[in-house]
């Protein structure tokens, strides 16, 4: 026989337990819940319950099936609930059970009283001594499916995250379409490449350091002062007299280490310019250059191998133009040739040895006529 | 027939409990929905309706004294059918 109940009245535990004595069951289990006087050190002063009543019914009668599906020796089943308000130490649930034999009858009540308070529509609320609202509680064996907010809202596409999401990443991706092969050769370049550089900034920064430690080593094996030092700065410490932990700098040296790394857009700017240049090298030593320098050097300019060709010959000519008015022979002497007249400038200036001739020329005419 | 059905808008008795009963401010109520519907719909109706978002995410519907625990499946309610909004429970 299956009793269920509930009631608003204080239970009489005894009379349930009447009610489940049969002379064929030699064990009678029951399980009493009652109420407690505190809750996370809040003082309780009462309880409330409320019920779906139909449904609780209908939840606990199907608990006494399952009971019976499980354990089929049961006689009796008696679940009663309290509702209403509830004192401290009163009985809110007593649930019994009675069987030929304990082992049914123990089990089938902890299963009973799990289940009602997994799934019958019966809530509580504790009432305490300084918050008279008092709180609505939740049985931990209470397995509603959760759910996100996002579950109810799921047409609302405002709240959808995944937008967010694209923006704030997008200004980082780089797409890249190459197919398997040629993407994981282009990462593991990367790599290496990364892994080089890496290799050779320890390089830098620990060689000078491990060089210099060496020879301090020799040189200090007498010394009592320890060295230690610094792998990027190679400042050597030297501890303090009389004192164990304060160390003072002997040396700092910062030649290498991130801050000495070269200024990488200055040298690339250097890098820039020497390709415009690589025009004029070659031109400087071609031959008319080589020639008009030599010209140059010899009317006493400063080569200018940068300066605009047009500017160059204009001062050569305006030096002979200057010869030229200061000596009017001398174009006379440099039209002896008759033949060459039509040659070029550069023609012109070989004569220019001319007067050094005509000098000794002179001092030969000279001694001649002392003689 | 199904189309008519599907348009079809009646009214339902819905019971509100412990924690909702509080937001709602009844325990009892008539709401008007489509015959056929979608749990998870008519609860977000409920709760758009009657104040409970603030336990949006731990109530479950029992549709005339059955839980509804699956929320996307396709209920069927008739004129005056009983719909109890159920927060998380604590009897015993």
């Amino acid at each position: 026989m299956d009793y269920i109940k509930l009631v608003n009245d204080k239970i009489n535990v005894q009379q349930v337990h009447n009610l489940i004595v049969d002379d064929g069951c030699g064990a009678c289990s029951m399980f009493v819940g009652t109420t407690r006087d505190t809750f996370e050190g809040k003082k309780v002063t009462s309880l409330e319950y409320e019920a779906y009543e139909n449904m609780a019914l209908k939840e606990m009668s199907k608990i006494c099936t399952e009971l019976r599906t499980r354990w089929p020796n049961l006689k009796h089943i008696a679940i009663y609930h309290r509702l209403g308000s509830v004192p401290v130490r009163e009985e809110s649930v007593v649930i019994a059970t009675s069987a030929p034999h304990r082992a049914a009858a123990l089990e089938s009540v902890s299963f009973a009283i799990d289940e009602l308070k997994s799934r019958v529509p019966i809530w509580k609320k504790e009432i305490y001594e300084e918050d008279p609202v008092g709180e609505w509680k939740e049985n931990k064996e209470c397995q509603w499916p959760q759910r996100s907010p996002l579950t109810l809202k799921a047409f609302d596409f405002s709240s959808c995250p995944i937008e967010d999401q694209s923006l704030t990443s997008d200004n980082k991706l780089v797409q890249i379409r190459v197919n398997d092969a040629d993407l994981n050769r282009r990462v593991e370049c990367f790599l290496k490449r990364k892994r080089d550089e890496i290799n050779l900034y320890n390089i830098n920064d620990f060689k000078k350091h491990s060089t210099d430690n060496e020879s301090n080593c020799k040189n200090n094996e007498d010394d009592f002062t320890e060295e230690t030092s610094c792998a990027r700065t190679q400042s050597f410490l030297v501890k303090q007299h009389q004192s164990k932990g304060h160390l003072k700098v002997r040396r700092a040296n910062n030649n290498s280490g991130p801050q000495m790394r070269p200024n990488y857009s200055q040298e690339l700017n250097k890098l820039m310019a020497s390709q415009e240049t690589p025009n004029n090298p070659t031109d400087n030593n071609s031959l008319p250059s080589i020639r008009l320098r030599n010209i140059e050097t010899y009317m006493g300019f400063n080569s200018d191998d940068n300066g605009n060709i047009l500017n160059r010959i204009k001062k050569l000519e305006n030096r002979i133009l200057l010869l030229e008015s200061s000596s009017p022979e001398y174009k006379y002497l440099v039209q002896l040739p008759k033949d060459e007249q039509s040659t070029s400038l550069r023609k012109e200036k070989k004569k220019i040895y001319m007067p050094d001739r005509l000098n000794c020329f002179i001092e030969k005419i000279k001694s001649e006529i002392e003689q | 027939m199904m189309s008519v059905e599907n348009s079809e808008t009646i009214n339902i008795n819905v019971l509100f409990f412990a924690k909702s009963r509080e937001l709602a401010k009844t325990s009892r109520a008539v709401f008007a929905v489509e015959s056929v519907v979608k749990t998870g719909q008519l609860l977000k109706q409920l709760i758009d309706r009657f104040d409970l978002s603030a336990i949006s995410n731990c109530i479950i519907l029992a549709h005339n004294e059955n839980y509804l625990e699956n929320l996307d499946e396709e209920i069927r309610l008739q004129q005056g059918d009983e719909i109890a909004v159920i927060p998380p429970i604590s009897g015993g």
